[in-house]
């Protein structure tokens, strides 16, 4: 695992934190997150990801103190703080809703956890201004959050966070409120803001490009368990699980026989063609496995040599086009990247496929 | 185990924040103390050996099972003339296109701050034996004491629970259901039939039930009104007032609370579960309005009609208050004024006025708390305590004033074991009720009437904040806030609304309220709804209606008070919205 365990002193620990709500229908349990071990080192940005359910969420109001965790403890520098409740914890969250206080201005917003610090109202004024100029709220704070666009609404909550210099900011997917141009610019805003503040971050996210975009580390999670942890790259190229590359980007997920074993590396057949390939993971011999390939490491060639596949579906993206293609009755997703000058390959058309060796990536079944 | 920790959880993280453990406590004892254990003595009393007797002598004779089946009809004939009248006015305020609709509305709301009797005796006074009406126009003598004038002023009374329930939820009902249906080619009478009444059936089970569990309740009327048709409630008044027997109140009091808290439970836990309108916060589109003459023109007259009914009572009583004998010597006259207000009645004004201003505030900040308590915190037993608190006004009012006799006439003490004679027993609570009661019984009068009002504050406070989303409140505690702060600087400023309606709720509720209290007012505390009732059985009409004018007045006047005080001055609520 990434994680590494000498820093423990100066990090935000998760031991072993389990949650449990009843169900729905009242009857039995659900667990929301399932004994998850985590460890976030001082400084980083590490995001959760996963999609609705999986418990990203949940473990994130476990670490604001929002929810009190069924089993395990929670340790911020060392210290077990499991038992604290949330307004001890020096953290802050930046909610998925922005959370403004609808009665109070701008101003009053970003003052309200300094005025609870008690303060001088001299050095509340002078931290709120020096904040506002740092969002780029100059002039707003006598204004009501009402009157706020989406985007500025979102650059408060942000504010009322950050003038508080929490040991820990945490974010409740605050970017999904958003329209798709403003979310894009204020992911960068995060972004810049902290790599130079490097405050410590928990970001929960279903957006994939925004976790890789953000992150330092992601962990993707999935039904309450932790599916993988690592670098955007490590999620993005080598997925430990199925779900995981089925997640992140567009998998194509196709049948691999493996021929022979030698040492760490596997000759296999992708179709019908083969290739040695490294192996990530435990494979004893026998065991069934697949072949991810990206789309955009396809490549789509009139050669008679190479595999043939039909063409079914053509659809111009702009900055690429998307072919659904067919072979032997199953479908791949091939991505051609800049077709500019190029006219797109006509649909019903036989065309042969080709991708390099390192494209794959060998996952068991 | 795992299971064990989870029931703590809520409790662990409530016990850390002390402010919030102490007000948790507070309510549950006020809850239990104030509500529940006077409820529990009642029907103690009537398990009792003779109280079982006195069960099957009631249940068995049919003098009796009259009473019973008395008090069922009228409960079902109100809540059903009081649905439809209700219905009828949220209809045609909604959903027709009719002139004077803002008058409509405002008489629809007069019942609420109107004291008891007023209807019951200006009905008596225009179609009684000698009404305006019946003899003066008709010239016939008719009796409208019974069931016809029971059904008549109680519907009358309460339609307006049954209007605003039907106001709210035809506003909520998405128009692009009827804009769908219309589209499919179904007519607008199609449309009321199989869209429109459909999905507004909850509504109809919930306004029916209401009313039943009001009507059923309800005193005042069968005093004036009922004639030789009793009622269960009376039963109880006279049993206690006339033969000053607790056993048989209290068995009357449970034969009447079986059906009260059968229907109320059916109300809120069944009903209240199965709402199908789909309330998707904002509206899309204005509602089609109907302009078919017949419909239109037809709905508006009845509803007129009942408008002009309703008026012509209240006018009976303000010109009645102002005549000498109304009906027999019509000359005008200002000495039922000088009687309530420099005579005797001046102590009634100032007594009831200050027990209500003193009720009013706790019955909306403890409605706040509970809500806050309710909807914010989970813990094991909030459905409890939701529970106990609706008892406050489900259970009818002469039950309450029962069990707080039974309970509060005497001194609760508490003897420490093992100290011998000579330590004396602490007092835990004093005797509240009866002569010599403290404050003259005024603590107990405030006590009812804040757990008469607490439930509507709560209720309103607690559909109020499930709107609010609960991440404001986080925010606020993430920042570094606690509960009680956060109650207070956020919470409470964004359910202002809700508090303002429960506070108006509790001063016109506190200062019409009759039931509840007729049993606990002493010769030092007067209140002027027990005046009214005085004077009503004593032919004093003028008198009455002067007593009700005045209330009506003081009403009034707080709530235009409340209104400038606690009124949004912020406009918190309409920037809820852009702000969440």
């Amino acid at each position: 695992m990434a994680a590494t365990q000498n820093n423990a002193a100066d990090s935000l620990r998760l031991e072993k934190i389990t949650k449990v709500f009843p169900s729905h229908s009242g009857e039995g349990e659900v667990k929301a997150v399932d004994a998850v071990n985590l460890t976030i080192q001082p400084g980083e940005f590490l995001t959760l990801l996963g999609p609705s359910g999986c418990g990203k969420t949940t473990t994130l109001r476990l670490i604001a103190g929002f929810e009190m965790p069924t089993a395990g403890r929670i340790l911020l520098d060392g210290k077990d703080i499991t038992d604290q409740p949330p307004n001890k914890r020096d953290m802050a969250m930046v909610f998925q809703s922005y959370a403004l206080f609808p009665h109070m201005s701008v101003f009053e917003n970003i003052a309200y956890g300094l005025h609870l610090r008690r303060l001088s109202r001299s050095e509340i004024k002078s931290k709120v201004d020096e904040t506002l100029g740092q969002m780029g709220l100059k002039g707003l704070g006598d204004r009501r959050p009402n009157e706020l666009s989406g985007g500025q609404q979102q650059r408060v909550a942000l504010a009322r966070s950050l003038v508080m210099e929490p040991r820990v900011l945490l974010f409740d997917e605050p970017l999904s409120n958003l329209d798709a141009k403003l979310r894009i610019q204020m992911r960068s805003e995060i972004h810049r803001l902290q790599r130079r503040l490097r405050i410590t971050s928990v970001y929960v996210t279903h957006d994939q490009i925004e976790a890789m975009a953000l992150s330092d580390r992601i962990v993707v999670m999935n039904k309450g368990q932790i599916e993988q942890m690592g670098t955007p790259s490590e999620i993005y190229h080598t997925p430990a699980t199925r779900f995981v590359a089925d997640f992140i980007g567009r998998a194509n997920f196709v049948d691999a026989t493996v021929i022979e074993q030698a040492g760490s590396r596997l000759v296999v057949e992708v179709l019908s063609r083969r290739y040695t390939v490294p192996v990530r993971f435990d494979y004893s011999p026998g065991m069934p496995i697949v072949a991810m390939l990206r789309s955009e490491s396809l490549t789509l060639c009139a050669d008679e040599s190479l595999p043939q596949v039909v063409v079914e579906q053509a659809m111009f993206l702009g900055s690429e086009v998307e072919y659904i293609v067919n072979i032997g009755g199953h479908n791949i997703v091939v991505v051609e990247q800049d077709p500019r000058g190029k006219s797109p390959i006509a649909e019903g058309q036989r065309i042969g496929i080709d991708f390099a060796a390192e494209a794959i990536h060998l996952l068991p079944a | 185990m795992l299971t064990q920790r989870r029931f703590g959880a809520g409790f662990r993280r409530i016990l850390q924040d002390p402010v919030l453990a102490i007000s948790l406590l507070l309510v549950v004892l006020f809850i239990f103390i104030a509500i529940v254990l006077p409820i529990l003595a009642m029907i103690g009393v009537s398990l009792s050996e003779e109280g079982r007797a006195l069960f099957g002598h009631y249940l068995g004779e049919r003098a009796y099972q009259d009473i019973i089946v008395n008090t069922l009809t009228m409960g079902l004939s109100v809540a059903t003339v009081g649905t439809v009248i209700g219905f009828l006015f949220a209809y045609v305020q909604v959903k027709v296109k009719a002139p004077f609709k803002r008058f409509m509305h405002l008489i629809a709301l007069v019942p609420i701050i109107s004291p008891p009797f007023a209807v019951a005796t200006a009905i008596i006074l225009l179609f009684g034996r000698n009404g305006m009406i019946s003899k003066g126009i008709f010239g016939v003598r008719y009796d409208i004491y019974g069931l016809t004038g029971l059904t008549l002023a109680l519907s009358l009374s309460l339609f307006t629970i049954a209007y605003l329930n039907f106001k709210g939820m035809l506003q909520a009902l998405d128009p692009s259901l009827e804009e769908a249906a219309t589209n499919l080619g179904a007519s607008k009478w199609h449309i009321f039939r199989t869209v429109t009444v459909p999905m507004l059936l909850p509504g109809f089970a919930a306004s029916f039930l209401l009313l039943f569990v009001e009507a059923i309740a309800d005193l005042g009327n069968p005093l004036v009104l009922g004639g030789n048709y009793e009622v269960l409630a009376t039963r109880v008044y006279i049993s206690i007032i006339g033969l000053h027997d607790n056993v048989a109140a209290a068995v009357f009091s449970v034969i009447l609370l079986v059906p009260s808290l059968t229907v109320f439970i059916i109300q809120r836990y069944w009903v209240g579960r199965t709402s199908v309108v789909s309330v998707t916060g904002k509206p899309a589109g204005t509602p089609q309005q109907i302009t078919h003459p017949v419909v239109r023109w037809g709905l508006t007259g009845l509803v007129l009609g009942i408008c002009a009914l309703i008026i012509s009572i209240y006018a009976v009583m303000f010109v009645g208050s102002v005549t000498r004998v109304f009906g027999v010597n019509n000359t005008f006259t200002l000495e039922h004024f000088d009687f309530v207000i420099n005579g005797y009645g001046s102590d009634a004004m100032v007594d009831t006025t200050t027990f209500a201003i003193i009720a009013t505030p706790l019955a909306g900040v403890l409605g706040m708390l509970i809500a806050f308590l309710i909807v914010r915190k989970a813990f094991a037993g909030r459905n409890i305590i939701d529970f106990g608190t609706m008892l406050g006004i489900a259970v009818p009012g002469t039950i309450i004033g029962i069990g707080y006799l039974l309970v509060f006439n005497n001194p609760i003490t508490l003897t420490l074991p093992f100290v011998g004679d000579n330590v004396p027993a602490i007092t835990l609570i004093p005797k509240l009720t009866g002569g010599r009661a403290v404050l003259g019984g005024a603590l107990a009068i405030v006590i009812v009437y804040v757990i008469r009002s607490v439930p509507a504050a709560l209720r309103s406070g607690a559909a109020l904040l499930s709107q609010i989303d609960p991440a404001i409140e986080e925010a606020s505690i993430s920042l570094g806030a606690n509960n009680a702060v956060t109650f207070r600087k956020i919470t409470l400023p964004l359910i202002r609304p809700a508090f303002l309606a429960g506070l108006i709720y509790a001063f016109a509720r506190s200062m019409t309220t009759i039931s509840a209290i007729v049993f606990l007012t002493t010769p030092q505390t007067r209140i002027m709804t027990q005046q009214i009732l005085n004077e009503t059985e004593q032919g004093r009409y003028g008198n009455a209606f002067a007593y009700c004018v005045i209330l009506i007045a003081i009403v009034l006047v707080a709530i235009g008070i409340l209104y400038l005080t606690v009124g949004s001055t912020t406009g918190a609520e309409r920037s809820l919205e852009g702000g969440a």
